[in-house]
């Protein structure tokens, strides 16, 4: 295989991790130029290098630059490399889905940088507040473009958080169960975690939004019933986590190196963990405390304070865990620890400074300026200060070689004294408003501190950026072990790895790390169970990861796959096409289309190649809590729980809108409950005949199959056939999606519904096709997996139908 | 969730707080009030002085433990008993009552902190329970709109500078025309969010005469960053000139509206050309 092809097709969690990191230090020079554009444009008040619009297209694409693109990609690239390693597995549960999360998240930043050419990217600030977000107060198509863009993003990191939740949850060597995991696996497991839900809410804000400014939805703009404020909640309860999400990783990478270069062992590690938990179910609970200015009563404030005093205090014990493991270390000052140490010295420094926050008579002043600037870049830019700390450590292991020492120290030192020279001045020029290109006199030094070390922060990358590449071809053989006192199973392996991960298969049964011999081949039956939707294929399939070690071309060969590129690149299409559809230019409709078209075409030959391409197959050592159910049908119910979310945030802003409007004086859009009655009973049966369909499956009945499958879908098709019977007279009536906020709500909630039944029904006749041919009678799994989307997406009309018909 | 989509009670139910402040008050007078000024300077220069000693002592901890126990130092060999090694099952390191002890101490001082300050939100909530007297208190309604910002007097008066007595409470009822603003006066340390469709409240007391500008601390379009308002504090007297011959100026309250985006405009350039 060609080693440009390669990286196209590749889907080895080691590759994908190399994807993810280069990947996101190219964000991070594209986010870091705009930085440094923000900080020339306030070397002088009354600068007018960016002035209004440009400057608030800065700011914006920075934020979200730097939070999206760069940091956690950052993270994913380490976890995509080393998690694997870590808990003894050889490739991520789903590996075309992890290459799916790659494509995804590389075309969505693509997006972003197509978004400042149509008119302008978004320019409402990362936070993206309503209603400035809607058209009417930001029309330009690249603004469209950007919220499409994050929503492609969402869909890489609710994919990839899938795949690690099952990964780690089910694949884990034996011996080695959670209470056991490193602690970088164990911040993973935690953020994928929070990202699952976090990023569902995120998910329900943007496609409200993007229904907004394509289909003319009025949520945002009802600023009468909420819809402002409805903005706030949905962008916070996904924005505070989110702030664990990207700084999780950072602690993980950190307690790492912490406990290698000191040679010790964490202190207090359950306690550690304990902490990080608690953090992780906390975030959920806080988000308001970026409202306190809105008009939340007395009480939620104090609510929210005591949670986000309570959110603080974990920290403060993994911060002293942190430092007592140095304690009768042997440290050595190697560039890697230099990061890391850094590190918690700004986490210190972020963390004091946002007790400030935490005081609630504070926070009035201190809301929307520079104190909260700096505050945030201290914790954020403090974790990027741990990760990079992870590259140098990683280095040696991805690549096989040193990276120069002498540069590296150099890099830290520059670093460090940019960071501080960057964000320590705001806090000192603290009043200034944030996001306003212009500042009083007084402030003249202090910004023009900031905007040098900006430049050093800056330099400092070239530095790495060189050592980095130079390493490359001049560095050392690096070691398996180049550091001692390293505990984790990557460094056992050689540097780099081979494409198996070990020379045996990973156990710590017998109390630490040991490889024993390969069992001899598995009967195939265990093989394919994992591989999900197709049909189990006897024998000939070298892809199941034991196959591989027997020849390591094959391997390579059974592992690639160009659907999860192809597939992307639809989604882009489609995406752009979308961005500017409702202005009914001809290029646009035609990428729209075939966006469609391509998309279409490449999930149809990404499950075709199902049958044939296998994930890492069981039986694996630790599982729990999740022992008995297999990778898809966990995958499948981790999904699930996402959508419940995406559900729950939908209906919850249908309650907030309806609430602030007037519970009572809220008329149900569809006059006649009848059609939606008719519906529930429709769905319902399907749900039978998706029973029936398994039950024909196990007896080996291939008619039986056929025939219930066949009901499902007329029954689907029934159910979207009233449906749009009922939409065309509403339409009829003159309500319309734009209409008021009553049909908004009522035709997104239930478009929405409708759109997860159409993709049901895509992939049930998918599976007709497949069943005449007689498949599933073998392997009833398939249908069991149909079996619970559809059920679930039953589930949802039973809490639609009374909410939008009845009440 | 729902309690906040009403955007009529920002001040929360003042029967409650009334009785939570009174008891706060017995405790003793540590709770810092008077105007924003003097309560946020107390309490700020508090958090410095307090997070500088912590971050001094922490950092220099962690610096001093760094060094001491460098490779080639004189105390590297202390732990070479019990180095981890590769493989191994992860497990902690001892410490753990060491590592409660600094936890519980930065607990006790981050909880105090914040119960602290919390006596002072309650004055600033629902500053009317805590005043001694039945001084007199102004509300002017403050609405935000791209880009300026426009007062609405008691008698209907309207204007885009926002004109005040000294010494005397004047309270803010601030919402939106059309985006999410939000309305500082950072001298006078009053602050609060323009939400369109919903009102917040907020208050101050200027205790200097004088001129002072007022911002718009969220990001709002492309003249977010000249969308400031002159706030004029006069003495009493003068005030009260001023006030009267505003009263009679129906007529001025009607063509305000008008002059909303001219003047708008004219701000906006006044802070490019500043």
């Amino acid at each position: 295989m060609s080693s440009i092809k390669r990286w196209f097709v590749t889907t080895n969690h080691k590759d994908v991790g190399i994807l993810y990191l280069v990947t996101s230090l190219f964000f991070l020079i594209f986010g870091g130029l705009l930085a440094l554009l923000i900080r020339v444009q306030l070397l002088q008040p009354g600068g007018t290098i960016l002035a209004d619009a440009a400057y608030n297209q800065t700011v914006s694409a920075h934020g979200l630059l730097m939070v999206f693109w760069f940091l956690s990609p950052l993270a994913f690239g380490f976890a995509n490399y080393v998690v694997p390693l870590q808990i003894g597995a050889k490739d991520l549960a789903f590996p075309r889905l992890n290459a799916l999360s790659y494509w995804l998240y590389l075309f969505s930043g693509l997006l972003l940088g197509i978004s400042f050419f149509q008119g302008g990217t978004f320019s409402g600030g990362w936070t993206m507040y309503a209603p400035l977000n809607v058209p009417i107060y930001m029309p330009s198509i690249g603004a469209t473009t950007t919220v499409l863009a994050l929503l492609m993003f969402t869909a890489s990191v609710t994919v990839g958080g899938v795949n690690f939740l099952t990964t780690i949850h089910r694949m884990r060597a034996p011996g080695l169960t959670l209470r056991r995991m490193p602690l970088f696996t164990w911040t993973i497991l935690l953020t994928v975690w929070m990202m699952l839900f976090a990023f569902a809410a995120l998910l329900a804000a943007l496609m409200i939004l993007s229904s907004d400014r394509i289909f003319g939805t009025v949520y945002f703009a009802a600023t009468d019933s909420g819809g402002s404020v409805l903005w706030a909640h949905l962008f916070w309860f996904f924005g505070h986590p989110e702030v664990y999400i990207v700084f999780f990783p950072a602690l993980g990478v950190m307690a790492e190196i912490f406990q290698t270069f000191t040679g010790r062992r964490i202190v207090g590690r359950k306690w550690f963990i304990a902490s990080m938990v608690l953090v992780a179910i906390q975030s959920f609970m806080v988000w308001m405390h970026h409202m306190f200015l809105t008009s939340i009563n007395l009480p939620v404030k104090t609510l929210f304070m005591a949670t986000t005093i309570g959110i603080s205090l974990p920290f403060d014990l993994m911060v002293f865990a942190l430092i007592y493991t140095t304690i009768k270390g042997k440290i050595r000052f190697k560039t890697p620890f230099l990061f890391a140490f850094g590190a918690l010295v700004l986490f210190i420094l972020g963390g004091i400074t946002g007790v400030f926050l935490g005081a609630v008579v504070l926070d009035y002043e201190f809301r929307g300026t520079y104190w909260v600037v700096a505050h945030f870049h201290y914790v954020m830019v403090g974790g990027v200060t741990g990760l990079v700390g992870g590259i140098y450590y990683w280095y040696p292991k991805i690549t096989g070689k040193m990276y120069d020492e002498f540069l590296g120290k150099v890099h830290f030192a520059l670093y460090f004294v940019g960071f501080n020279l960057v964000y320590f001045p705001m806090f000192l020029a603290w009043e200034t408003p944030r996001r306003v290109f212009d500042y009083p006199e007084a402030f003249t030094p202090w910004h023009q501190l900031a905007t040098v070390g900006a430049f050093v922060l800056g330099a400092s990358f070239l530095v790495m950026f060189y050592n980095l590449y130079a390493s490359l071809v001049t560095g050392e053989d690096a070691a398996p072990d180049p550091w001692r006192y390293v505990t984790t199973a990557e460094w056992a392996v050689p540097s780099p790895p081979p494409l198996e991960n070990y020379p045996g298969r990973p156990s710590y049964d017998g109390g630490a790390l040991q490889f024993l011999e390969e069992a001899g081949p598995r009967p195939s039956g265990i093989a394919a169970a994992d591989g999900g939707a197709g049909t189990r294929t006897d024998g000939g399939v070298a892809a199941t990861a034991d196959g591989a070690l027997a020849g390591g071309h094959d391997h390579e060969e059974s592992h690639a796959s160009i659907w999860p590129f192809g597939l992307s690149l639809a989604g882009f299409f489609l995406l752009v096409g979308l961005s500017g559809v409702n202005t009914g230019g001809t290029a646009y409709v035609a990428l729209t289309v075939a966006g469609f078209a391509l998309g279409a075409y490449t999930l149809v030959g990404m499950a075709r190649e199902s049958q044939t391409f296998h994930g890492p197959s069981g039986p694996f050592g630790e599982s729990w809590p999740f022992a008995k159910v297999e990778n898809m049908k966990l995958g499948m119910w981790f999904f699930l729980a996402s959508d419940v979310v995406l559900f729950g945030a939908f209906i919850g802003s249908y309650v907030f809108i309806r609430v602030a409007f007037g519970w009572g004086a809220w008329e149900p859009v569809p006059h006649d409950p009848v059609p939606g009655l008719m519906n529930t009973y429709i769905l319902l049966t399907s749900s039978f005949a998706v029973v029936m369909a398994m039950v024909a499956a196990q007896k080996g009945s291939r008619n039986g199959v056929v025939a219930s499958l066949l009901v499902t879908i007329l029954l689907g098709i029934g159910f979207l056939g009233n449906k749009g019977i009922e939409w065309l007279e509403l339409f009829h009536e003159g309500l319309w999606l734009s209409t008021n906020v009553q049909t908004s709500t009522f035709f997104l909630t239930t478009g929405l519904h409708a759109a997860h039944v159409i993709v049901g029904l895509f992939i049930a006749l998918y599976m007709l096709v497949r069943a005449w041919g007689g498949a599933y009678l073998d392997d009833d799994k398939p249908v069991e997996y149909f079996g619970l989307y559809w059920h679930f997406v039953d589930i949802v009309w039973l809490f639609l139908f009374p909410l939008f018909y009845i009440l | 969730m729902l309690i906040t989509a009403d955007g009529n009670h920002h001040t929360g139910e003042p029967m409650n707080t009334g009785v939570a402040v009174q008891s706060v008050v017995q405790i003793g007078d540590l709770i810092p009030r008077g105007t924003r000024m003097n309560v946020f300077q107390s309490i700020y220069w508090v958090f410095i002085a307090l997070g500088t000693l912590v971050g001094v002592v922490v950092v220099g901890y962690m610096v001093y433990n760094a060094y001491r126990y460098r490779e080639g130092g004189s105390h590297a060999e202390d732990g070479d008993d019990e180095r981890p090694t590769l493989g191994e099952i992860p497990t902690g390191g001892g410490k753990g009552r060491k590592l409660f002890l600094s936890f519980g101490l930065s607990a006790v001082v981050v909880i105090s902190l914040i119960v602290w300050t919390y006596g002072t939100l309650l004055y600033v909530e629902s500053p009317v329970a805590a005043q001694e007297s039945d001084q007199e208190e102004l509300e002017i309604q403050v609405v935000g709109r791209q880009f300026s910002w426009e007062f609405v007097y008691p008698n209907g008066h309207s204007s885009f500078e926002l004109v005040v007595p000294e010494d005397t409470r004047v309270r803010l009822v601030v919402t939106s025309d059309d985006v999410f603003h939000n309305f500082g006066i950072p001298s006078l340390r009053a602050k609060t969010d323009a939400i369109p469709g919903q009102t917040t409240e907020t208050w101050f007391i200027a205790d200097q005469p004088g001129e002072y500008q007022a911002h718009c601390y969220e990001l709002c379009g492309a003249g977010h960053s000249g969308m400031n308002a002159n706030v004029v504090v006069m003495q009493q007297s003068a005030y009260d000139e001023w006030y009267a011959n505003t009263s009679g100026g129906g007529g001025n309250t009607s063509d305000t509206s008008g002059n909303a985006s001219e003047n708008g405009t004219r701000t906006t350039s006044e802070a490019l050309t500043a």
